[in-house]
């Protein structure tokens, strides 16, 4: 009771207390949005490849056939939910006067690739529709749709960062052309040799995808995969692709499932496709997630270099609340000598203080962690309000990936660095609890 | 003379004060290791820009080009002020390595190897040619064929180290290059023959510009070539930029000024012609302006951090705040018998300035100190813990960095120390106030005492 009472009391007599709450306060917030900024643009990272490739990729070092029967056969394990293939290449679009880029098509399954990656939202034109997406171009059955990156067609606003939908969606429906190559083996004097023969294809714009990823939006093309099969390669009686992506049930555990997939692949490259030992061990089987890792580590080391710098010039908090408190003992060496002749013993008297000191970490972390909280959420908002007063604009997708900056708290972080701080402002109030506790009330109380 | 005496005496007298001495030392060790590092890798990016860029270029963003290039680079290489012209073709194209499956979507840059090397610094990013760059396009294996320059990262692999493994010589690969041939109205040249242009190149040599997105998506290809392939070997011929760089003497924006009034003249006598209409969107920009979407990024960056550390900053005008009430409180004394021998208000404030001023000068010595020693040992610590700990900084297969910056900057070094004094002063300035506005009838009576 005492020690809660002379805690309101220096919290109320002595305002200078607020400013140790407020340097704490300052530094909780800081590290919480680095933390929760850097973590939430991780996530995102990892989201956006699950988003475009479902939770497994089963990738063999060249294309093969047959892939229906396989994907029937993954279907039928526990951990499997569905499955799609993918047939891709790289290419050049022309998509209208002087307009030439290069782009990565992939063949797909529209209906199967919407139950994998559940990609029908992000497309501009269907994802309202109650239908399966498709590439049908409405009134002209006989022509080749595709879907096209929302970057592909369009720059965003230089000064604003984002796309005009009104003037995209004008797109959908106009032809364009690209080009890509498809090897074949050909004969010559010493025998025969691989070589990339160019394909042109046109195409109709069925839909716009904007997936909110620069890299996706700005890179890729999705056309029907028996069409893009026939353009490549003419000559292959069987549907072909180069990689399966799977999505698993929601309870299924990735490596468990990842060995269940392996197994099948062995069996069914063996047995279907003939393939040797060689082949088969290329074959990769990993999660999307596992395919960012080396970036993703990447990251979690900056982060953690950054919150290291930080953290050291947050130490100064803890500098700021010896001050404070080294200046109550010196001032209230009075109050401390009245306490103690009262019978209270010096390790009650250094515990009022370095509780004082918790006392300041916990209200400066609570703090601190609204403010990083109020931050974090609203960032796409602060940076807005940046860009209108400053003209600076800070986030723009093509350098930061997003479209959005990714502004999810992330309190598995929080926790460590609240927890941290409350310690560290405990740490800070001991030297001077020590010497309170030190104080002889015969000297202070003497009448001289 | 008593204000420098008492501000040492406080200094060193004061334990209290070491503290606040100390979080100045500390924010400006990590201030200065942190901004030399990002100041160095902002100017290292840029000198690199500016190396694959020249100093200024004339150019357009369609891929179409401009016609009657020829003409103003004569115009251009008359003009007293320039060094060096290199006229540019810019497209992308499909590469496969002949006798694979493989292709890739890459850019495209049609050079004049000599006349870029007048224009950027395109001899410095070569491996095998780097001392005959008129050689760049000429295979080691048979200067008869049609060489190709590669980007590094599309040819070699860096290791944990971010050494590449170079070959002794150019290894003989052929490259099939195909890309869109287009009209002068942005159509396809081709339309109705497979709309394609395809030529075999050979590698020639490897470029390392030290841009990442430059070395590892752009091959460069003999200007004719180029040109030819990319529909712009017509009639009237075209190009897509022309790179310029400018006599030593000669300031970047001045340069850019006298090149955009020889475009306007030559725009304007070439407006009855055929194909007058390419020039309409051709614009003259600094390297920096043509450059600007990525240099900016990286300037935004510092400029945040720079912001977060004046944030955290705050925290040490705190300390000196409560250290100098701390003392002041302490010291009423001192000042009572200061102000009743003769000494004005505005002297108290300027002994405790002093004070603050010392502090702030000698923390950010320190600090100053600390971290031009770290600096010096970072890249050393950094190869250790790589050693032992396997633990980078930045990872070399990752990123396009060497060794990690450490020139200290004077202009920044400067404007940290600035800042941390500015800092001490805010911090003191209301308990000198304070100290100021002490009445000695009150801290000299005897109940003070």
């Amino acid at each position: 009771m005492l020690k809660l009472f002379l805690w309101l009391r220096y919290l109320r007599k002595k305002k200078i207390v607020f400013l140790s709450i407020a340097a704490v306060a300052l530094s909780v917030a800081l590290l919480i949005v680095v933390a929760s900024l850097f973590n939430s643009f991780i996530n995102a990272f990892e989201q956006s490849a699950v988003e475009t490739m479902g939770d497994i990729v089963l990738a063999p070092p060249i294309k093969f056939a047959k892939y229906r029967l396989l994907i029937e056969r993954l279907e039928q394990t526990v951990a499997v939910e569905t499955a799609t293939a993918t047939l891709s290449t790289p290419s050049l679009l022309h998509l209208g006067k002087g307009n030439v880029r290069a782009v990565l098509i992939w063949g797909i399954e529209p209906g199967p690739r919407e139950k994998v990656t559940g990609f029908k939202r992000f497309l501009c034109k269907q994802k309202s529709s109650s239908r399966q997406p498709s590439f049908e171009i409405p009134g002209f059955p006989e022509k080749l749709g595709g879907f096209v990156g929302v970057g592909v067609v369009a720059e965003p606003d230089e000064k604003t960062d984002e796309y005009d939908f009104d003037a995209i969606e004008k797109i959908i429906g106009q032809q364009v052309v690209l080009t890509t190559g498809a090897a074949s083996r050909a004969q010559e004097h010493r025998g025969t040799r691989t070589q990339v023969k160019r394909r042109a294809l046109k195409f109709t714009i069925a839909d716009i995808f904007f997936t909110g990823s620069y890299y996706v939006d700005k890179t890729f093309i999705y056309l029907p995969i028996e069409e893009l099969q026939k353009a490549l390669y003419p000559n292959e009686a069987e549907p072909i692709a180069d990689q399966i992506q799977i999505k698993l049930e929601a309870d299924a555990q990735a490596d468990v499932a990842m060995a269940q997939i392996r197994g099948i692949w062995r069996w069914f490259a063996a047995e279907q496709l003939g393939w040797d030992l060689y082949l088969i061990k290329q074959t990769t089987v990993t999660t999307a997630k596992q395919m960012q890792s080396q970036y993703v580590a990447e990251l979690r080391k900056q982060m953690g270099v950054l919150l290291v710098i930080f953290g050291i010039v947050s130490f100064s908090a803890v500098l700021l609340i010896f001050c404070i408190f080294y200046m109550i003992v010196i001032t209230r060496q009075r109050d401390i000598a009245i306490i103690k002749s009262c019978g209270t013993t010096s390790i009650a008297v250094a515990l009022v203080f370095v509780g004082f000191g918790a006392c300041v970490g916990i209200i400066g972390s609570g703090i601190g962690a609204i403010l990083g909280y109020v931050v974090t959420k609203n960032i796409n908002t602060i940076e807005e309000w940046i860009r209108i007063v400053f003209g600076l604009k800070l986030w723009k997708s093509s350098v930061y990936m997003f479209s959005r900056i990714p502004n999810e708290v992330d309190w598995a972080s929080a926790l460590p660095i609240i927890l941290s701080v409350v310690i560290a402002a405990a740490v800070g109030a001991l030297i001077p609890a020590v010497i309170a506790a030190g104080t002889r009330p015969v000297n202070v109380l003497r009448y001289e | 003379m008593y204000k420098i005496i008492l501000s040492f005496r406080y200094l060193f007298r004061k334990r209290i004060s070491y503290l606040a001495f100390l979080a100045v030392a500390l924010c400006v060790f990590i201030v200065v290791v942190v901004m030399t590092v990002m100041t160095g890798l902002v100017t290292d990016f840029k000198r690199k820009n500016r190396n694959f860029v020249g100093d200024c270029v004339v150019g357009t963003e369609s891929l179409v080009g401009f016609a009657y290039y020829g003409d103003f680079v004569e115009i251009l290489e008359q003009a007293d002020f320039i060094e060096g012209v290199s006229p540019v073709i810019k497209s992308y194209a499909l590469i496969s390595p002949v006798g694979t499956e493989r292709s890739i979507g890459v850019e495209i840059m049609g050079i004049k190897p000599v006349e870029h090397n007048m224009a950027t610094g395109f001899s410095g990013t070569l491996y095998h040619r780097k001392g005959d760059v008129s050689k760049a396009f000429e295979p080691a294996y048979d200067p008869n064929l049609t060489g190709c320059v590669v980007g590094i990262d599309l040819w070699l692999v860096r290791d944990a180290k971010g050494r590449y493994s170079y070959e002794a010589s150019p290894a003989e690969t052929a490259l099939a290059v195909s890309c869109f041939p287009l009209t002068a109205k942005g159509a396809l040249a081709k339309a109705g023959v497979g709309m394609i242009n395809t030529k075999t190149f050979y590698y020639s040599d490897n470029s390392q510009s030290g841009l990442a997105r430059v070395d590892s998506s752009l091959i460069y290809l003999p200007f004719e070539q180029a040109q030819l392939l990319c529909g712009m070997a017509g009639p009237v011929k075209r190009a897509n930029a022309i790179h310029i760089k400018f006599k030593p003497n000669v300031k970047v924006e001045d340069g850019c000024e006298k090149v955009t009034l020889l475009w306007q003249g030559f725009a304007e006598e070439k407006s009855g012609e055929k194909s007058a209409h390419l020039l309409e969107k051709v614009t003259v920009q600094s390297w920096k302006d043509y450059r600007r979407a990525f240099i900016a990024a990286m300037e935004k960056e510092q400029t945040m951090m720079t912001v977060m550390f004046a944030l955290v900053g705050i925290t040490t005008v705190f300390i000196v705040f409560v250290v100098f009430y701390m003392i002041i409180s302490h010291k009423s004394k001192d000042i009572g018998i200061l102000k009743s021998i003769g000494v004005s208000n505005a002297n108290i404030i300027k002994l405790f300035f002093g004070f603050a001023f010392l502090v702030g000068l000698l923390g950010s010595g320190v600090g100053l100190f600390a971290g031009w020693l770290f600096l010096l040992r970072m890249n050393r610590l950094e190869n250790w813990l790589f050693e032992h700990f396997k633990f980078q900084l930045w990872d070399r297969t990752i990123y396009a960095i060497g060794d990690i910056p450490n020139q200290m900057d004077f202009r920044v070094l400067a404007v940290i120390v600035l800042s941390a004094i500015v800092a001490c002063l805010a911090g003191a300035f209301l308990p000198s106030r304070r100290a100021a506005s002490l009445k000695p009838v009150e801290t000299l009576q005897v109940s003070q005492l």
